[in-house]
């Protein structure tokens, strides 16, 4: 798109080439962990590793399943996450949007605010937060875990918005302005679909990290029954160090959802993306 | 002051209005009172109790820490040039109509998929000296010599750890720089095209330019994940062998949480927010210099 | 005021709850239960367990399902953590305004370090009218008590034990080892036969701490050994030193154990014995748990060699069980759990399903398989029974302390020994005597 006509066939084939030696590498944790998955240890420990499987067993997908509880754990993830993905999202598009469009005074400040606590090693905040959580009443339930979620997430979503949102054109809004809108419906009707691609990336990064949240859980949360997805995992890592096959399995059934996200948003990023180019 | 001029000044405050106090009650308050346990002696249950700078003292005495700092500056460093190098590639690449490219982009980025636990799992069955693949595989190519305990010998264990890093880092910047390259001008570049310049001066003179605002934003990624780095140390080596692996967010936990030294935890995460925040006022400043000159 | 401000109020409330309360009331579920807590209070108990391997975890769910037959009206909310994940948090469980009543727990100084800051429950009524001071053997009572009151309830324990592969021992026509120069004999015959003698997976420390604890106990004896874990002993004292220069260090030097034992966590390196490649490994009897089930009648034990004849016994014999934390808000149900965990009936299943040793004596004895009693056998055989090197001695020390044993691992030689040392004892003067000034 950017640049097709400038690399003669040549150059083309050779970077064809070199990207999918690239990619070639890159796929082959996955493609050893997809294999691993429908094995059984015990084929792995005798025959070894580059061994052709002898058998294909789905056991290891049940054992997990079965094991590390997934079929509570999985709901629960849900709860948390979709949650807390939308609440940050909805604030920090707010906040990038005044960092963006508006000078103001203490601007700088916002923004080093919400830049500099994603700089912070989030495991410290661990035990000020279980107190605060504990105080407000909220402790072992899924609110002080989207709670922190959403709030903690707030910094990186506000920085990558703002950033966006800086490079649409002012006089869209001034426009909008002169036609009477108010800032919120600029905001909604012009900021929002226009950043969409933005939001797209954020979303998937987002849900991923949310998702596959376990120390904040940990703490947060006292009962199994509303405990995510990343307890159970932990659970078949506990004493199972050995047993590659039934935590591969877990983890790529815990997989599944951000895989489902990720394509989901891929296509909504790209419709995203064209209308973002056509402004 | 009239009406219509307390409202324009009132606006972006309200806009920020909730999102800023609830950052402030979840995030930077419990922040500064860790601030305020770097401080103290304080083992997480009894009251923490003041001892001034004593944590800091024994902090510049402590080799780990040392360890830890020096190999979160490792991971900066590779983070600040392979991932970059590396996704800015890729991305140029596949921005064009290579066959298969939605594919390419989509391989490249499924590790990001992988949570980082899951992708320290299936390293680690990789790096495993007996019977993982990298081994394996070098024994049978007849460079058994380069086997070796990836993630047990202090002198490979942490470019191990960082080369997973590495691995899920590269789609990321991929897809920011797809991202940006999609906003590019397309007049400059056929601009470019007439005044005959070639591949490469077009990219440094007309591409990198314009996506430079994706580069600042991959840098302060890749510091902000170089500096929070955790979990791919904590499942595969937690820091050993004898924390020749250790990187400042674990050793940090380690001590708050599996030594019950909530202040010295507090006092390791002072300093990487120092560092943190060094970056930061680096990056505001250009901001500043931008937006009063532009 | 504005239009703007207008539409801001309601988006602000909306807001805000979306982030505290909405996710509650979805979940309408999951909040019964703290609605009934707040309604009647006695008839729940809670109860967060860290057995999640399968074979505990299925013992724990029965057992509880058991206590909720005997009391129809009773509601026990019991989670499950991760073993490792447990004990941080443990942290938040007992500072929380809502603690599980019931926990499980380790004894000794862990549980110590809790009592001591006043999180646990005093027990001792429940010790009195379950008749545990007269069914529980004094050893168990004193892990319990701290200034004359009750506070935890060890329910089973397990030993420590070289294990070796019965094959490969027959095959070289080997005897089992009583004394250090034997054990080196064994090590040099197998040696020499192409096996390694020992199998050890230290990827997380504590396989070698094993090592320390056994090699100090049988040299030094239990005396010094518990002196040096409670920082009253120097680590940079001779005794220790001899420890890791003669006996320890000489073991590393000569190839008896598996290459890159670092690489391995201590279940991955099992393969290495069942498949005949190494023979022995010095570990507690849960390796029975994780060895591969076709070869586990090829494994057996021996009690790790004396070396010095005129030193008492001592083992490692890791005693786990329960406490209460001291607020618990349904401290009466609580209690009847707790009072169930240590009855007879469920240490009986315990020994049964899960080849622990018990603590009750009202267990009678046949409910232990052959290898239970030979294991009770060799504790019933010691001076002294210690806990471990990370229970024994405070977490700090023990990170450190392990720490220094994988550094001194990777390079025995004499020069980074006093190096090690001389660090471990730079760590305990700090921390035992920073806790003598509180």
């Amino acid at each position: 798109m950017a640049d097709t006509r400038s690399f003669s066939p040549t150059m083309r084939a050779v970077l064809f080439a070199l990207i999918s030696i690239l990619v070639l590498i890159w796929l082959v944790p996955l493609v050893v962990a997809f294999i691993t998955s429908f094995r059984t240890n015990e084929d792995i420990l005798t025959n070894g590793f580059l061994a052709l499987p002898e058998t294909i067993s789905l056991q290891s997908f049940a054992d997990a399943w079965s094991r590390g509880n997934l079929d509570i754990y999985l709901p629960n993830s849900f709860i948390i996450t979709i949650p807390s993905l939308f609440g940050t999202l909805a604030l920090s598009s707010l906040a990038a949007y005044a960092l963006a469009r508006f000078k103001f005074k203490g601007r700088l400040a916002f923004y080093f605010l919400f830049v500099g606590g994603t700089m912070l090693p989030f495991q410290i905040l661990l035990l000020p937060v279980f107190r605060l959580s504990d105080a407000l009443g909220i402790y072992d339930t899924y609110s002080a875990v989207i709670a922190i979620h959403i709030a903690f997430q707030l910094g990186f979503c506000t920085f990558v918005l703002r950033n966006y949102m800086m490079t649409v054109p002012i006089q869209l809004m001034e426009s909008a302005v002169l036609d009477g809108a108010s800032e919120l419906r600029i905001w909604w009707s012009i900021m929002i679909p226009l950043t969409v691609p933005a939001f797209a990336a954020v979303a998937t990064l987002e849900f991923t990290w949310i998702f596959n949240d376990y120390l904040w859980a940990l703490i947060l949360i006292r009962s199994s029954g509303k405990m995510p997805v990343t307890t159970g995992l932990a659970i078949l890592q506990g004493q199972y160090v050995q047993d590659w096959t039934v935590i591969i399995s877990g983890a790529l059934m815990a997989t599944i959802p951000t895989l489902f996200v990720f394509v989901f948003l891929q296509r909504y990023f790209i419709a995203g993306l064209t209308l973002g180019s056509s402004k | 002051m009239n009406k219509a001029k307390l409202r324009t000044t009132l606006t972006p405050y309200l806009f920020l209005a909730v999102p800023v106090i609830i950052y402030m009650i979840w995030v930077i308050g419990p922040m500064f009172y860790s601030f305020y346990l770097s401080l103290t002696k304080w083992d997480g249950f009894s009251a923490p109790q003041f001892i001034g700078l004593a944590n800091f003292r024994r902090l510049i005495t402590d080799p780990v820490f040392y360890t830890s700092l020096w190999n979160n500056l490792e991971w900066i460093a590779v983070f600040m040039t392979i991932p970059i190098v590396m996704g800015l590639f890729i991305a140029m690449s596949l921005n064009r109509d290579i066959p298969g490219s939605k594919f390419f982009k989509a391989c490249f980025f499924a590790p990001m998929v992988l949570s980082l636990v899951v992708s320290g799992l299936v390293w680690s069955w990789l790096y495993n000296p007996g019977s993982g693949l990298i081994n394996t595989v070098l024994r049978q190519v007849g460079l058994g010599d380069l086997a070796r305990g990836w993630l047990s010998e202090p002198e490979v264990v942490m470019e191990a750890v960082i080369t997973v890093a590495v691995w899920r880092q590269v789609g990321y910047v991929m897809v920011l720089y797809l991202a940006g390259l999609q906003s590019i001008d397309r007049n400059l570049i056929d601009a470019s095209h007439v005044d005959g310049a070639n591949a490469v001066q077009r990219f440094f003179n007309v591409i990198l330019p314009q996506l430079a605002p994706v580069t600042v934003v991959v840098i302060v990624i890749s510091i902000i994940d170089s500096l929070r780095a955790f979990d791919l140390v904590s499942v595969m080596t937690r820091g050993g062998p004898f924390n020749s692996s250790s990187v400042l967010a674990n050793y940090m936990y380690i001590q708050a949480f599996n030594n019950y030294r909530m202040g010295y935890g507090a006092a390791i995460s002072v300093v990487l927010f120092m560092i943190s925040a060094a970056f930061i006022v680096f990056y505001l400043t250009r901001i500043v210099r931008e937006e009063t000159n532009g | 005021m504005s239009r703007a401000l207008r539409l801001f109020t309601p988006l602000l409330a909306v807001f805000v709850l979306l982030a505290v309360f909405v996710p509650n009331d979805l979940a309408a579920g999951g909040q019964g239960e703290a609605a009934a807590e707040g309604e009647e209070g006695s008839s729940i108990v809670i109860y967060n367990s860290y057995m999640s391997d399968p074979e505990p975890r299925e013992f724990d769910a029965e057992v509880v399902e058991q206590f909720n037959e005997q009391n129809p009206d009773a509601e026990i909310v019991h989670s499950t953590v991760a073993h490792e994940d447990f004990k941080q948090a443990i942290r938040a469980y007992l500072t929380s305004s809502t603690p599980p009543d019931v926990m499980t727990w380790f004894a000794g100084n862990r549980a110590r370090f809790f009592i001591d800051r006043g999180l646990i429950m005093d027990i001792s009524d429940l010790w009195e009218e379950q008749g545990w001071n007269e069914d529980y053997p004094k050893g168990f009572q004193a892990m319990s008590t701290v200034d004359g009151n009750q506070y935890f309830l060890p329910t089973n324990y397990y030993w420590w034990a070289i294990y070796y592969n019965t094959e490969v021992f027959e095959e070289y026509d080997i005897e089992v080892p009583e004394t250090w120069d034997e054990l080196m004999d064994v090590a040099e015959e197998l040696k020499s036969n192409g096996v390694t003698p020992f199998t050890v997976g230290t990827k997380y420390r504590w396989t070698a701490a094993a090592w320390f604890d056994y090699l100090n106990m049988r040299v030094n004896g239990p005396e010094f050994h518990i002196d040096l874990m409670l920082g009253k002993e120097s680590y940079t004292d001779e005794r220790v030193k001899t420890v890791f220069n003669d006996y320890w260090a000489p073991l590393i030097e000569n190839d008896y154990f598996i290459e890159d034992p670092a690489s391995y966590a201590w279940a991955e390196a099992i393969p290495f014995m069942n498949n005949g490649e190494a023979a022995m490994y010095l570990m507690g009897d849960f390796i029975r748990d994780s060895y591969p089930e076709e070869d586990v009648e090829k494994l057996d034990f021996f009690r790790f060699p004396i070396i010095d004849p005129d030193v008492p016994v001592g083992e490692d014999a890791p005693t786990d069980g329960y406490l209460m934390a001291a607020d618990a808000q349904h401290a009466e149900l609580g209690k009847e759990l707790l009072a169930y965990f240590g009855s007879e009936e469920v240490q009986t299943k315990m020994a049964e399903d899960l080849g622990r040793l018990v603590t009750n004596n009202n267990v009678p004895d046949d409910v232990y398989n052959e290898n239970q009693i030979k294991g009770r056998r060799l504790l019933d055989g010691a001076d002294y029974v210690a806990q471990f090197y990370d229970r024994d001695t405070t977490p700090e020390m023990a990170d450190a302390g392990m720490d220094g044993f994988m550094e001194f691992w990777s390079d025995p030689t004499p020069e980074k020994t006093d190096e090690v040392l001389q660090e471990l004892e730079e760590t305990r003067q700090r921390l035992f005597e920073e806790d003598e000034e509180e």
